[in-house]
């Protein structure tokens, strides 16, 4: 029993050569070093984030409005005016804390994504509890962020248990390093977070098909829920999602993050959200660790390209 | 090359080392003059002993010569002082100390109070050593005497131990030997005794000598002084307890004078008597610390240390020089362990609760606690509050159920759950507050997931702050405060794998 427990961990120094990257090496030789925490409010608050991201031509999901203070609550239906869906964000939230989503809504009934309904009065006591900072980064007062629902392209319908599937690009440098698909289930609760039973799909990085997928740590070929075959998976305009996380670079000046990018069906890739600390599962989900690659874009990698050019540059190594 | 040289690593690596250095010097320091120890020794015992000389002036110059403590392997002089009006005080140190007090001559009884204050000598353990006496002179016996004598010294080959206890217990039968009788002056005392035993000795060719001291016992009052027989056998002096023939000056024995001078001389006076009392008082190791260091001349760099300070401060330091440790502790749980627990320094916090609560009480209290404080917040979620008066509605019921839970252990005996008032109020809030919303985001697996983190945190912290020892060398010596500093520092650039990482992992290691 005892030689099982132990035959569950690996050893330093088989992780080391696998190229794995743990949290304090992540922290201290990539985040601490490369994203200067003055930058980070440029990602944290995705009031901020969406203004910027129009300066550099990024698209991210419409803003509908913004509010700010207690009183302004009651005005809600005012404010989201003749939109027929929405989505109710902590400016300051992260990992989905907090995200209420409006699939459709009378003035009294309000239909989340997951088909239940919510009375005009719980939404209202959502949106106090954003404000309060109940789901903000540190507990300090927010603002809740009233955006366009992204209305998820079919193609990965089968793929998804409710949420939307998004693609995870963690962008080193300006170069997308890796990727990876993440698709929500019933045990997830619709939310795209590995840790709450999400499935992860590793992308290849320069097409955009799947690798290899993971669920609690654990590989699997078929999608819990629905039964979609997730080998099959292909990212369409792969291009377009890299160069997001490539714009991204040049747009905050983060040299380590994580870029949240979703397929609408009319409006093609746009970027969701972006992060400053980009959580290390996408290491499990690719089946390989990102220090390799990331040596490579720190020693051999070109310098001073554009972020096409960048994205050129890794979309190449595909076509040899 | 330079610069690599120069690295945040390097120069942490240097300040540990150096740290380490100044700590080890200073614990070293400490110990040697300080007399501080690496176990909670908490008291050490001060005797004040005062000796009462009184005499009746004959009118002539006075001179009174009294025999004071010599330090030994036991004890240490702390303060000494006499009280006597209008006498020019000497002190003489040699073999034994002397205390000599001239005046001109004077008239009516004269009091002199001579006071010395003596603590357990932690620091000097060396060994008296003495230069091998001469032969004794042989006693001068009358002829029946000496017969007598004879008699007793074969008749003290039956009895137990060496030659010198044998003659001890000879003398000390309670239906003592005929000879014994005749040999000793019909009213005997005990220094009666001792001469007797020192002639016979003397006829062995055993060199003696009568020592006087002071037995130490609690509020003794006006007595004389204790003597102890001293016999070189074997190449050193051995001193013998004459009531019961046990080598060695007992613990709790003060020496005054060791051999031929007397207690007490005094010229141009009479009928001179010295009168012993004692008390005995107990004080902090640590508040003594400021008195050895000032015996060992090294008082400056007491008196800007924390053991100068009044005691209420000390103990409030005593907990804050702990922290440090815990602090380290929970470093290592975090980012070598990799344990994610409910807030930094929350475990810390419960830990140093546990340690007023008691663990299995403390631990039960704190189960109580967080489950109806989860059951309260249930009901308090339906009611859709605002954030801040919510958590403050937990922070009331949490203090109201400490009232509760304290009340009833006192009226139902129960210590286990009275200890309910000693946990951070706010913290433990905090706690149900995070715990809850875990629950309704990731379910009641993970909300129980990180309470019981933060709880297997909290124990270990626990472990290791409630030993005794360790809290007091984390205060006595607390430059390892400094060394734990640049421990932190350098954990923080600490890149390699954690513990749980490992297992989280192992998925996509390198298999061979």
């Amino acid at each position: 029993m005892f030689k099982e427990f132990f035959s569950s961990f690996a050893s330093p120094s088989s992780l080391h050569k696998a190229g794995v990257l743990g949290m304090n090496c992540r922290n201290y030789k990539f985040i601490s070093k490369y994203n200067n925490r003055r930058l980070y409010p440029l990602v944290d608050d995705k009031v901020q984030t969406k203004t910027l991201a129009a300066k550099y031509g990024i698209t991210t999901p419409g803003l509908i409005g913004v509010i700010e203070h207690q009183y302004q609550v009651k005005d809600l239906l005012h404010i989201i005016g003749n939109a027929k869906d929405f989505v109710i964000k902590p400016a300051h939230g992260s990992g989905g804390k907090g995200v209420l989503v409006i699939k459709s809504f009378t003035p009294d009934r309000f239909v989340k994504a997951s088909g239940d309904t919510l009375t005009f009065n719980e939404v209202y006591q959502h949106i106090s509890n954003v404000l309060s900072g109940l789901y903000s980064l540190g507990g300090q007062y927010d603002v809740a962020v009233i955006e366009e629902l992204v209305h998820f392209s079919n193609i990965f319908k089968d793929y998804s248990y409710q949420g939307i599937p998004d693609v995870r690009v963690i962008v080193y440098k300006g170069y997308p390093a890796m990727a990876m698909m993440r698709l929500a289930t019933k045990a997830s609760g619709g939310r795209a977070n590995l840790h709450q039973g999400a499935v992860g799909v590793g992308l290849d990085i320069s097409g955009g098909h799947a690798l290899k997928a993971v669920m609690n740590n654990l590989p699997l070929t078929n999608h819990p829920d629905t039964g979609a075959e997730l080998s099959r998976i292909q990212v369409p305009h792969w291009r377009e999602h890299l160069i997001i996380g490539a714009k991204a670079y040049e747009m905050t000046g983060l040299g380590y993050l994580g870029a949240d990018i979703v397929l609408d069906a009319d409006k093609g890739p746009m970027m969701l959200e972006l992060n400053a600390r980009p959580g290390l599962a996408i290491q499990i989900a690719n089946g390989k660790g990102i220090g390799g690659v990331l040596k490579r874009i720190e020693h051999y990698y070109p310098k001073d390209l554009s972020p096409e050019e960048r994205v050129d540059f890794v979309l190449s190594f595909g076509k040899k | 090359m330079l610069k690599k040289f120069f690295t945040v690593r390097c120069i942490l690596t240097f300040l540990l080392l150096l740290s380490s250095a100044f700590a080890g010097y200073s614990i070293y320091y400490k110990i040697k003059y300080w007399g501080f120890g690496f176990t909670p020794k908490q008291v050490s015992d001060v005797w004040t002993i005062e000796a009462h000389v009184s005499f009746m002036p004959t009118g002539d110059p006075i001179k009174v010569s009294l025999t004071t403590p010599a330090e030994n392997n036991n004890f240490k002089i702390l303060e000494q002082d006499v009280i006597a009006e209008g006498y020019k005080t000497k002190k003489i140190t040699g073999e034994t100390n002397r205390l000599v007090l001239t005046s001109p001559a004077k008239q009516g009884k004269q009091d002199i109070y001579y006071r010395v204050m003596l603590f357990d000598n932690q620091d000097a353990k060396g060994k008296t050593k003495a230069p091998a006496p001469q032969a004794p002179k042989q006693p001068y016996f009358d002829d029946q005497t000496m017969a007598t004598a004879k008699k007793i010294l074969k008749a003290a080959r039956n009895m137990p131990g060496n030659e010198v206890q044998q003659l001890i217990n000879l003398f000390n039968q309670p239906t003592p030997d005929a000879n014994v009788l005749a040999f000793l002056p019909l009213q005997k005392n005990a220094k009666d005794t001792i001469e007797a035993i020192r002639s016979l000795l003397a006829l062995k060719n055993i060199p003696s000598r009568t020592s006087r001291g002071i037995k130490l016992a609690e509020n003794k009052k006006a007595f004389s002084a204790d003597l102890m027989l001293e016999a070189y056998t074997d190449g050193k002096w051995r001193t013998y307890n004459p009531a019961d023939a046990s080598i060695g000056v007992p613990s709790d024995f003060i020496l005054f004078q060791r051999g031929g001078s007397s207690l007490l001389d005094v010229e141009g006076g009479e009928d001179s008597v010295v009168k012993f009392s004692v008390i005995k008082s107990v004080t902090s190791s640590i508040s003594l610390a400021g008195k050895r260091a000032s015996i060992a001349k090294q008082k400056t760099m007491f008196d800007y240390s924390i053991y100068n300070l009044p005691v209420v401060e000390q103990n409030t330091l005593k907990w804050l020089m702990i922290f440090p440790l815990g602090i380290l502790v929970i470093v290592l749980i975090r980012n070598v362990i990799g344990l994610t627990t409910m807030g930094t320094f929350t475990p810390m916090l419960l830990s140093m609760a546990l340690i007023k609560t008691g663990f299995g009480s403390g631990l039960l209290c704190f189960a109580m606690i967080i489950a109806i404080g989860l059951l309260l917040r249930a009901v308090l979620s339906k009611l859709n509050l605002l954030l801040v008066p919510r958590i403050s509605a937990v922070v009331i019921f949490v203090i109201l159920i400490m009232q509760a839970f304290t009340i009833i252990g006192y009226k139902l005996k129960l210590d286990l759950v009275s200890a309910a008032a000693f946990f951070p109020i706010i913290i433990m809030a905090w706690i149900i507050e995070r715990a809850s919303i875990t629950w309704e985001e990731d379910g009641p697996v993970n909300a129980g997931k990180q309470v019981f983190n933060s709880l297997v945190a909290a124990i270990v912290t626990y472990f290791i702050i409630s030993s005794e020892t360790i809290r007091h060398i984390m205060f006595a010596f607390n430059e390892l405060n400094l060394v734990i500093l640049f421990i932190v520092m350098l954990l923080g650039t600490y890149t390699g794998y954690r513990l749980t990482e490992l297992k989280r992992f192992s998925p996509i290691a390198e298999r061979k």
